[in-house]
């Protein structure tokens, strides 16, 4: 090519390039009518100019990546070697497909000189492995330790994202990159309420590790990894007792090398964690050492104090972009961490609220005495902080990013979390009230009629916040129910109208909350004064206060289905007397006054359901309020001191997908007649949370509610010992929010199936088992909530029960191939119970629906093609049929014979043979609260799960405990052949909020 | 003890370079490949933003490293880093050619230089560079602004500087030439 031909292309390139495709067009028209080469050489360049830059800098990327990254593409052990991932403070990090999982895993490579000291390194495995097993949200969990050329790794999670130290330096203003070597410049401090947020998860993981006696003696920026939800998550537990030791000056750093348990605090001298050695001699980068604590740059014991120091300065950086101590080389940092102040944080930045200035402070001091003496402690005052000054909408995080890990990138979730119902109040206020983590969730609680005080549960007891302060106390647990496990409940009318005393019930820990019954529980009282809890009668349940605080409602005397009779107490517990009484075969509950004391209402449970009643206290006739239809689309309500109704929808436990939009509601209701005598108006809506017992204050301005959300996680365990133990169990899918099961498996054990319904759509996938990846069978279908999906014994299809999204009964069964399409209708059904199928030679699948008077439940055989087939069996059901209670489980044995069926969760476990039609009981002593149970592949027992298990059970009722579940949605699903079981399992976070401006 | 190069040595090795002595070259790239193999690990090891090792990063370091900035043979800061991209370049192609034939041999190599099973990527380098090549007879300016941007990490600026020509020029070569390069990839 001539250079005049070349300039020529240029020339018209740029210039086509400069013009939009109908300015283009005509261009090239014109500048190349008798030269179609011209136009060709032009096109082609046009054609190749997008991200053309890109495509450069990543073929000279790749390349400098595997010059730093030498193991990239090798297969070690049974991890193939992706690409890098970066370096921490110890060695390189790849990323890795794990073979045998089939999912995408980080190796992290410790320097060869670890693996020098065995004791060391087992010790540290020890207490990696110590921390993992707390799994924890904010520790990052290790798999596995391996080894490769004497070079030791560890196997984690894969996470995206950015350490902290990251995050801290892409905040840094623009300054010349070559000069690495200078002074940390001035960066930009994180936003207060990703401080606090971070900060708050961060002293959780700690807490979490502390409290096991774990300490990390290395917490650093380096060493927080944020996740792309904003999870903090502490990485590299126990690895700074490996570091190479260094020399501190004039202190003998010999360590004394006893024998560590993990369970209290170690207190043993420890070796200073140090970043590569070159690094620190050539005074490139000091890194770690500037986040020492002054008993390690001495040299002395370490305790979780340690750990709170260096946070201090984590924290410290976090709210100003500034280190607190710096300096060139080791000794410079080690007499400033040991004689220095730093300059306060509010000083470097003066957006630092006083009170966060403080803890940093407290955190910083040289003497470990006079520092937070624990995590809790740290945590405590932080959330304290952050509810004072952070009063942020509730349904934040649900929109704030799509999938958050790398191995799951699920193009189709994006819509799903598109979906907001408008705020129909604009100036509605929402302010958090309490801040308690996962593994505390709040149960309940109610605000005073003053809206001075929160009183609240959670696992620990009773707690009463003074509102909008830090201030809260707890209160102490009587000692009558010392040796009890016991569950606080506060009802919203739990509050006397001084606003000082309010009532509690006690249940039993170990019921479901569903059942909960006077029978097993007890009413206290208690006060803000801090007096002791006083019990005031057993087998009781309180309901409410009467508006001039002189009466007290609850429940007594359980009948069949819950208590049967209403009854009413003075405060001292005395003067009681029965107000109202139903059937055995019925219940009452849920007695709330009017404001005017003398009209009450209360629910009915018969035959025909839950009724909202009202009637006068005095007697007289009893009006119908909400008729059970209307009812149950009401998931939780109280009355307004203005006589007007609150409530939340129906959108959890019930046939309603949790990530169905939930909104709070204002009506007014006929007390007289009944009905509605205002249209609801929705106050705000939540997708992904639900609410429960609202509260009012008197004034009727504020409403305290209990926010509920959960995220699950799927895993799959391998079963050993015929199938009543359980080993390697791994994570399988990644946590997500949203109504998800892992619910069947493909034939060939290698495939699991996936339901995911999100708001009104819902997604069918299957996902192997040496796979991270989901591929869709039904990627998003419209109108439904997919209850239960199944492969057909064929395999060929995969059959699911679609429920209706708005309520209603009317239940589709429908089938898809299992390679993807669209769901046809194989049948409708007048509600749903269990579908199942027994796996070939036999072709049996069954449905359980009720019967048209919904006294019983009838099981149906089908086929997903020809459809409905003989009837296999019916079951007198103790209660009407209820789509929201699980009041018949079922599943067929695997070769088709047997039926396994409870008429409800506490009922023995009957084995019904389809061929002699004989009936055989497992009796297990601690077989209640079931959800739910599959047939291991044997057809020797089943896998059963509640509310806090996974269980074994054989046939001759001998149970093995296989798995503690997280939440009261956990269920599992065993593998055809018998090798594996799939668990799907919830982590719910509950706190307390309130409403105002409504 | 991490061994120091010798900055007067590779200043020297680098100013010969630039006179047009080839023979400096065949001495500096061992000198400066082991700087920058060290550096990468350093860079990993550090407390670094980005966990994507950049050229740019490295080529800066190594200018620091290599260079005595007081000597009297150096000619300049924009000059080092003319020369310094296109070691780069030489040196990155070199990994990645041995790596392709590393594969081809199925060669059992050591750790240090253990060569990664990739070969889409080393390819890409590869086609890069011939591309590059090609570009070079077609108009070397525009070879050496993609060098300075790719293998040296410059900006617009100092690229408009090292060549003498105007930052809008910088740009218009660029975009050419990427484009070009691009397409001369696709098709390799």
């Amino acid at each position: 090519m001539t250079p005049e031909r070349w300039a020529q292309i240029e020339e018209l390139f740029h210039r086509a390039a400069e013009c939009g495709p109908e300015g283009r067009t005509l261009l090239l028209d014109g500048a190349c009518s008798n030269d179609p080469e011209l136009r060709r050489e032009v096109e082609t360049l046009l054609s190749c100019d997008a991200s053309a830059g890109d495509y450069v800098q990543a073929a000279v990327r790749a390349e400098v990546d595997t010059v730093g990254f030498p193991l990239a593409g090798e297969t070690i052990s049974h991890y193939r070697i992706l690409d890098g991932l970066g370096g921490g403070g110890m060695g390189l990090v790849y990323r890795a497909e794990d073979i045998k999982l089939g999912r995408q895993v980080a190796l992290k490579f410790l320097p060869e000189e670890s693996a020098k000291d065995p004791a060391a390194l087992a010790r540290f495995e020890r207490e990696a492995r110590a921390a993992s097993a707390l799994e924890h949200p904010n520790i990052c969990p290790i798999y596995e330790f391996g080894e490769h050329e004497g070079q030791p790794f560890l196997v984690m999670q894969v996470l995206e994202g950015q350490t902290l130290r990251e995050l801290l330096e892409s905040r840094k203003p623009e300054t010349s990159k070559s000069d690495s070597s200078a002074k940390s410049p001035g960066r930009k401090a994180l936003e207060l309420d990703q401080v606090l947020d971070l900060a708050i998860q961060i002293a959780n993981g700690l807490d979490a590790a502390h409290q096991k006696g774990i300490v990390h003696r290395d917490i650093k920026p380096a060493n927080i990894f944020v996740t792309s939800q904003g999870q903090a998550k502490i990485l590299d537990f126990g690895l700074a007792k490996l570091a190479p030791p260094v020399t501190v000056i004039g202190v003998d750093s010999k360590g004394s090398q006893g024998d560590e348990g993990l369970q209290g605090v170690p207190h043993e001298i420890e070796q200073l964690p140090t970043p590569d050695p070159s690094l620190s001699r050539t005074g490139v980068a000091m890194g770690t050492a500037g986040y020492m604590s002054p008993e390690q740059a001495r040299g002395e014991k370490l305790d979780a104090r340690t750990d709170l120091f260096s946070f201090g300065l984590v924290l410290y950086e976090m709210a100003t972009g500034h280190r607190a101590f710096e300096g060139d080389t080791g000794p410079e940092l080690h007499t400033a961490i040991l004689n220095q102040t730093p300059a306060s944080a509010r000083q470097l930045n003066p957006k630092v609220p006083a009170k966060l200035d403080e803890i940093i402070r407290q955190s910083l001091e040289k003497e470990r005495e006079q520092r937070y003496q624990s995590a809790e402690e740290l945590r405590t005052d932080l959330e304290v902080l952050k509810r004072d000054i952070l009063p942020k909408p509730v349904s934040f995080r649900w929109w704030a990013a799509p999938a958050a890990v790398i191995a799951l990138v699920l193009v189709a979730a994006v819509f799903w979390y598109g979906m907001r119902l408008p705020s129909i109040v604009p100036d509605l206020k929402l302010r958090q009230l309490t801040i308690n983590s996962a593994q505390n969730r709040v149960t309940g609680g109610a605000i005073s009629p003053d809206g001075k005080y929160l009183a609240y549960t959670d696992a620990k007891g009773i707690h009463i916040n003074l509102v909008g302060t830090d201030q809260t106390q707890s209160v102490p647990q009587p000692d009558a129910l010392k040796n009890d496990n016991v569950n606080w409940e506060i009802v919203s009318t739990a509050w006397f109208p001084d606003s000082l005393r309010f009532l509690a019930n006690a249940h039993p820990a170990n019921e479901d909350p569903n059942t909960w019954s006077s029978q097993t529980s007890s009413v206290w009282i208690s006060s803000v004064r801090g007096e002791p809890l006083r019990k005031l009668r057993d087998h009781a349940m309180v309901w409410s206060v009467s508006p001039d605080g002189s009466s007290i409602s609850f429940g007594t005397n359980k009948g069949t289905i819950g208590d049967r009779e209403i009854w009413l107490m003075a405060p001292s517990g005395e003067q009681t007397r029965k107000l109202y009484e139903v059937g055995e075969k019925s219940a009452i509950c849920c007695f709330y006054f009017f404001p005017d004391g003398k009209r009450v209402s209360y629910i009915t449970t018969d035959e025909s359901g839950d009724t909202l009643v009202g009637r006068d206290l005095a007697g007289g006739p009893i009006a119908t309020l909400l008729p059970p239809s209307e009812l149950k689309k009401i998931g939780d309500f109280s009355w307004l001191p203005d006589g007007r109704l609150i409530y939340s929808d129906q959108c959890n436990g019930g046939a309603m997908g949790v990530n169905t939009p939930c909104s709070f509601w204002i009506t007014r209701i006929n007390a007289r007649s009944g009905g509605l005598s205002e249209k609801p108006r929705r106050l705000r809506s939540w997708s992904g949370s639900w609410m429960n017992v609202p509260s009012a204050t008197s004034d009727g301005k504020h409403v305290a509610f209990l926010e509920s959300s959960g995220r699950g996680a799927g895993f799959v365990a391998d079963l050993d010992a015929g199938g009543t133990r359980l080993v390697n169990s791994r994570r399988f899918t990644l946590e997500e929010g949203g109504e998800d099961a892992i619910d069947d498996w493909t034939a060939d054990s290698k495939t699991v199936i996936v339901i995911k319904n999100r708001g009104d759509h819902y997604g069918l996938y299957k996902q192997r088992l040496n796979s991270d990846t989901l591929e869709p069978i039904v990627t998003s279908a419209a109108g439904g909530l997919l209850k239960s999906s199944l492969v057909s014994p064929d395999g060929k299809w995969v059959i699911i029960v679609v429920w209706p999204i708005t309520g209603g009964t009317t239940v589709q069964l429908m089938r898809v191939p299992i390679t993807g399409g669209t769901p046809e209708l194989v049948f409708a059904m007048r509600g749903g119970g269990p579908n199942f199928c027994a796996r070939p030679p036999s072709n049996l699948c069954g449905v359980a629906e009720p019967s048209e008077d919904r006294k019983q439940m009838i099981i149906t055989a089908y086929d997903p093609v020809k459809g409905r087939g003989r009837e296999l069996g019916r079951f007198d059901l103790d209660l009407d049929y209820d789509p929201n209670v699980n009041n018949l489980l079922v599943d067929i044995s695997p070769d088709g014979t047997r039926l396994a069926t409870a008429r409800g969760p506490k009922a023995p476990i009957q084995i019904h043979s389809l061929r002699d039609q004989q009936t055989q009981f497992i009796r297990a002593k601690d077989l209640d609260n079931m959800r739910g149970f599959q047939w291991a592949a044997d057809g020797k027992g089943l896998f059963v799960h509640n509310r806090r298990e996974i269980l074994h059970v054989d046939l001759q009722g001998n149970i093995k405990r296989l798995w503690k579940c997280n939440s009261d949605r956990c269920s599992a699903m065993p593998s055809p052949d018998g090798r594996h079981l799939a668990i799907y399992d919830w982590n719910v976070t509950a706190n307390m909020w309130m409403m105002e401006n409504f | 003890m991490r061994a120091l190069t010798n900055t007067h040595e590779v200043t020297r090795l680098l100013a010969e370079w630039a006179k047009g002595n080839q023979q400096a070259l065949e001495d500096l790239t061992p000198l400066v490949y082991r700087e920058l193999r060290q550096l990468a690990a350093s860079y990993l090891r550090k407390e670094s933003p980005g966990h994507t090792l950049q050229p740019t990063a490295l080529v800066h370091e190594a200018y620091l490293r290599l260079v005595d900035q007081k000597s009297p043979d150096w000619e300049g800061r924009s000059h080092f880093f003319g020369v310094a991209a296109h070691l780069m370049r030489q040196i990155l192609v070199d990994h990645a050619r041995k790596r392709q034939a590393g594969k081809r041999a199925a060669l059992k190599v050591s750790l240090e230089e253990a060569v990664s099973f990739q070969p889409e990527r080393s390819r890409d380098l590869v086609a890069l560079d011939s591309g590059l090549r090609a570009l070079e007879k077609l108009d070397p300016r525009k070879c050496k602004a993609v060098e300075l941007r790719y293998f040296g990490g410059l900006s617009m600026d100092e690229i408009a500087q090292t060549l003498e020509v105007s930052p809008v020029t910088v740009r218009r070569d660029l975009r050419m030439a990427e484009a070009w390069l691009h397409h001369e990839m696709r098709n390799a």
